[in-house]
């Protein structure tokens, strides 16, 4: 068949589509696709409402004409296809947003092409089509979504399809009837094989090669260009240090300002912050500071500069840093307030921002021009150094700190003598930079408790004596400051960096959902030839991109440990003891007679003779001994019948002689010499 | 004999699948998104029932014959009711005849009609049939060859050919001539026992009576003697049915004028010779009969029922 007769023959028009229901359930099933959409905002309400007003026309009207559809409605289907791809492309290439810039008209050629194609459906091929279209449309609306709340759209199309399929067996087989059985057996199916790709699969990844989405969202004007603001609800705020009884800004965490007070303590909240699709978790961090006053950091490092670029912007070098390692792609959709600092993995080396211009310090810290309010999305790759435990303790040559610099990021305010000798005695068995981190963090671990609630800190005290020396009770600020003062002591170059940790992995939206809460600080810590590392005393960090099945198992597991073990084990246990004895009732042990009989239907079979329905046993016995030339099975199936008809019973011992002797029948061969010396059930 | 299930046009369903699939695919790898990703999986996860759940359906279904006629005449249509367990699509194969549905319908009944339209005289006692289904989601459709056996054995007859009038024109010197008496015609003589052959015309209901044993009326001239119709069967099935079919429309031309016939045939168990009392015996007889040492006509299996 050549190619122009396949084509041909794919299009020939198929048997008009007589079914109501599996209009009205593709009509539903395309229906609930564009009002996903417009939950996304891809198409406005007031087009979906006119576009599933339209779809409801049309496939009134091509059920109408299902016999003989009119020849200009096939006009106008291609006339209006043909529209909605050039519109499409128009705005394609127009936008220049990249590939970033499909999403919207790709929403709208869809929804089109269903509208226009909903007058033109008279057979089951074209509503399996429109099924098929509405399917794309909700990839669309899954590459918009960012949270759970898609999954009841994704539910409600999800039902409609499958009834939509359902009804399409309905009708081709004539008008039939699902059970309820095969139903099960489909969902469960479905529901297998969907599960078992998705803990299978690994988790998305973005391609570095397109343009990516940037966008402002609710935020605001920064008063002072450069300088730190508050939270986007609040851009005219400048940011600055809290104060104990002073409000608590952006969930509660006071560090995402000129200085990080470590004797306060905001109360952070649950409350969603950002959430971020990148390839592997890491700490976004916000700043850093190198400056360390016994209470409070600050960072010394010259103001931020302008650096002006359309995306995406590239970022300088941050100091001290090698811009050498995998590249990490993230992006960040801001969902409630924060400060207008850019939070990225280290370190940043391109940034897709809806701004043309950002600040950017010597340490790497970006600043925004604008206020990040909700709905705010921005990109950042970074070039993540990852080197080996093995390779930090063997760094050496290559890049080395300013002079200035390494001073900076040595400055103790104090001697910290009692710090010092800690810390020499901890380490004095280490003989790299990187083992005396992991001893000190380590000795911080074993000797220090980790709590929210820690007494205040006494005027004039020193937070890192009072915490190592003291009640040795404090949190990440304690921790790391610590851990920064006592590396310093040794002569290795440290500083705070602050930000947030990697948050909750959600295995279905591929994000990390981070939450006021996940606000943290860390040090970090200079080697030659690599830069700076992170390292947290305070919390572990995973150390791969999680699969999205490992996480739901992790997630499950999680759950079943909440549930009490002993009343779910005797439910569970009583419930599978309930099955089994139903089960037994079931498949009770054959009786004799059945043995006999099945022995005598198995031999049959062997020999080509199955049993016909309407045979009796004693008839087929005798079909049997013909055709195997002997005649055993027949007094069998006599005693058989005379025991279920006649109601005489063998002994159980002629039962036992008799069921053995059916087992030795069935085996022997044909023709073969059979068992007549004894027949006790004669 | 039951076949191996395989799907049937498989190319374009899996082309498409395979198709979607891959575009989705690249759409969850270049978004990153998780949700592209999850609602492929559930799309994967409705191809992947959609195209090979109808083989499971078509495995675990079961096909039984509840109703058939005992006796139907080979090219005329019979209709038999079965039963299936899950909706599937029918294809008689042995004997042929139209597609049709069984299953459960939107009325709830699990059974439905079968037309059958044999090519060829012979005994079914089993049906061979082409089964498929495309449960749950119409996307692919599977088929099997199945044998489905019949509670009882279905006799196709031989269509009623055109009467073999050499067979019945009067011999020379043989003394029975075209003025045959009758069967009953002649001087009674008595009774005797029933022997095979008699006409029900014969029975002496009252000597029947007293002695207790069917007994029919014994005249005095030969007229009574039945026709013998010796029946050797081709080995070609064409030319066999042919043959019974001129048998059939000799036997219901005698038996329509009242004279007696007995038919000699060759079964599968050996030679039979019996009289026929009625079309529907020598239908059945016909049905059963094959060339000497040949296999019996139209039968789709062994265990041809007596």
């Amino acid at each position: 068949m050549s190619v122009v007769e396949a084509i041909r023959r794919a299009n020939q028009p198929r048997p008009p589509e007589e079914s109501v229901r599996l209009r009205v359930a593709c009509t539903c099933t395309v229906g609930t696709a564009v009002a996903t959409c417009a939950s996304l905002d891809e198409v406005s309400w007031t087009t979906a409402l006119g576009a599933l007003a339209l779809i409801v026309v049309g496939m009134a009207f091509s059920y109408r004409t299902r016999v003989r559809p009119p020849g200009w409605i096939k006009l106008l289907v291609a006339g209006g296809a043909i529209a909605a791809c050039v519109f499409f492309f128009h705005s394609v290439t127009t936008s220049g947003q990249g590939v970033t810039g499909v999403e919207d008209p790709l929403t709208a050629l869809l929804v089109t092409v269903l509208v226009v194609h909903s007058f033109h459906v008279p057979a089951r091929r074209d509503l399996l089509f429109a099924v098929a279209a509405s399917a794309g449309l909700m990839a669309v609306g899954a590459a918009q979504a960012i949270d759970l709340g898609f999954g009841l759209y994704v539910i409600a199309w999800m039902c409609f399809g499958i009834w939509s399929l359902m009804e399409m067996w309905l009708s081709a087989s004539g008008g039939g009837r699902m059970s309820i059985a095969g139903i099960i057996t489909a969902l469960v199916g479905m529901t297998a094989a969907a599960g078992g790709v998705f803990f299978v699969l690994p988790a998305p990844a973005v391609a570095v090669r397109f343009d990516f989405l940037a966008h402002a969202g609710a935020g605001g004007v920064i008063p002072v260009p450069g300088a730190l603001a508050g939270d986007g609800s609040e851009p005219g705020q400048l940011a600055k240090a809290g104060t104990p009884g002073g409000p608590t800004r952006i969930g509660g965490y006071l560090g995402f300002a000129k200085a990080l007070d470590t004797a306060l303590r905001g109360s952070l909240s649950q409350q969603l912050v950002m959430m971020v699709r990148a390839q592997r978790p890491s700490y976004w961090v916000g700043e850093t500071f190198d400056h360390w006053n016994g209470r409070s950091w600050t960072s010394t490092t010259p103001a931020a500069r302008p650096v002006r670029q359309s995306s995406p912007i590239v970022l300088p070098v941050p100091e001290g840093n090698v811009p050498l390692g995998p590249s990490d792609l993230q992006t960040f959709y801001v969902l409630g307030s924060t400060a207008d600092l850019v939070f990225h993995a280290e370190s940043a080396s391109q940034l897709w921002f809806p701004a043309p211009k950002v600040y950017v310090a010597d340490d790497g810290t970006v600043v925004s021009p604008i206020g990040l309010g909700k709905g705010a999305i921005y990109t950042v790759n970074s070039v993540v150094s990852a080197p080996t435990p093995d390779e930090l303790r063997h760094a050496a040559g290559g890049l080395s700190l300013p002079v200035a610099s390494e001073a900076a990021y040595l400055q103790l305010p104090h001697p910290y003598t009692r710090a010092h000798a800690l810390a020499a005695r901890v380490t004095s068995k280490a003989h790299d930079t990187y083992d005396k981190v992991e001893a000190l963090i380590a000795w911080i671990g074993a000797h220090t408790s980790y709590s929210l609630d820690i007494p205040p800190l006494p005027a004039g005290a020193d937070t890192v004596n009072e915490f190592l020396f003291g009640n040795r009770v404090g949190f990440c600020e304690q921790i790391s400051t610590s851990l920064t003062v006592m590396l310093r002591s040794l002569g290795i170059p440290a500083r705070e960096a602050v930000g947030y940790v990697p948050g909750s992995y959600n295995p279905v939206t591929d994000l990390y959902q981070i939450r006021a809460d996940d606000a943290h600080a860390w040090v970090q810590v200079w080697f030659p030839h690599f830069g700076w590392q992170s390292f947290d005393p305070t919390a572990v960090v995973a150390p791969e991109n999680p699969s999205p099945g490992i996480v739901a198992l992790h997630d499950i597991g999680h759950a079943l440990r909440q549930v009490p073990p002993l009343p779910t084990g005797t439910a569970v246990g009583a419930a599978t003891l309930v099955a089994l004895g139903l089960r037994w009732r079931r498949r009770r042990p054959a009786t004799w007679a059945e043995r006999v009989a099945r022995s005598a239907e198995r031999a049959g079979r062997r020999v080509g003779l199955p049993r016909l329905p309407s045979q009796t046993l004693i008839e087929y016995a005798a079909v049997v001994d013909a055709r195997r030339g002997a005649s055993g099975w027949t007094p069998l199936a006599r005693a058989v019948e005379a025991s279920a008809y006649g109601g005489r019973h063998p002994s159980l011992s002629q039962q036992r002689q008799m069921v053995t002797a059916a087992r030795r029948l069935r085996h022997r061969r044909s023709h073969g010499r059979l068992p007549t010396a004894r027949r006790p059930w004669e | 004999m039951t076949s191996r299930v395989r799907p049937a046009r498989p190319i374009s369903p899996i082309a498409a699948a395979v198709l979607i699939l891959g575009i989705w695919w690249l759409v969850a790898h270049n978004s990153g998104d998780g949700w592209v990703q999850a609602l492929g999986d559930l799309v994967f996860g409705t191809l992947l029932v959609g195209i090979i759940g109808p083989a499971v359906f078509l495995r675990r279904a079961r096909l039984e014959v509840i109703n058939l006629p005992l006796d139907c005449v080979a090219g005329r249509v019979v209709d038999m009711q079965l039963r299936a367990s899950t909706r599937v699509r029918v294809r008689p194969v042995a004997p042929a005849g139209a597609e049709g549905y069984i299953g459960p319908g939107r009325a709830g009944a699990p059974t439905g009609s079968l037309s059958l339209c044999p090519e060829y005289r012979g005994v079914y006692t089993h049906l061979v049939l082409d089964v498929a289904t495309a449960a749950p989601f119409a996307l692919q459709w599977w088929s099997r060859r199945v044998r489905v056996a019949l509670p009882i054995a279905l006799y196709v007859r031989p269509r009623t050919g055109a009467p073999d009038v050499t067979a019945l024109a009067p011999r020379e010197g043989a003394g029975d001539g075209a003025d045959r008496p009758e069967l009953n015609a002649g001087y009674p003589r008595g009774a005797r026992p029933y022997r095979p052959g008699d006409t029900q015309r014969q029975v002496h209901w009252r000597a029947t009576a007293h002695a207790n044993e069917l007994m029919v009326r014994e005249s005095e001239l030969p007229a009574a003697e039945p026709y013998v119709i010796a029946l050797r069967l081709p080995a070609d099935p064409d030319g066999a049915e042919r043959m019974a079919e001129r048998a059939q429309g000799t036997i219901a031309l005698l038996l329509d004028r009242g004279d007696a016939v007995v038919l000699e045939t060759d079964e599968e168990h050996g030679r039979v010779i019996a009289a026929v009392e009625s079309a529907r015996v020598a239908g059945r007889r016909l049905a059963r009969a094959v060339a000497p040492g040949g296999v019996p006509a139209g039968a789709s299996g062994p265990g041809v029922a007596p």
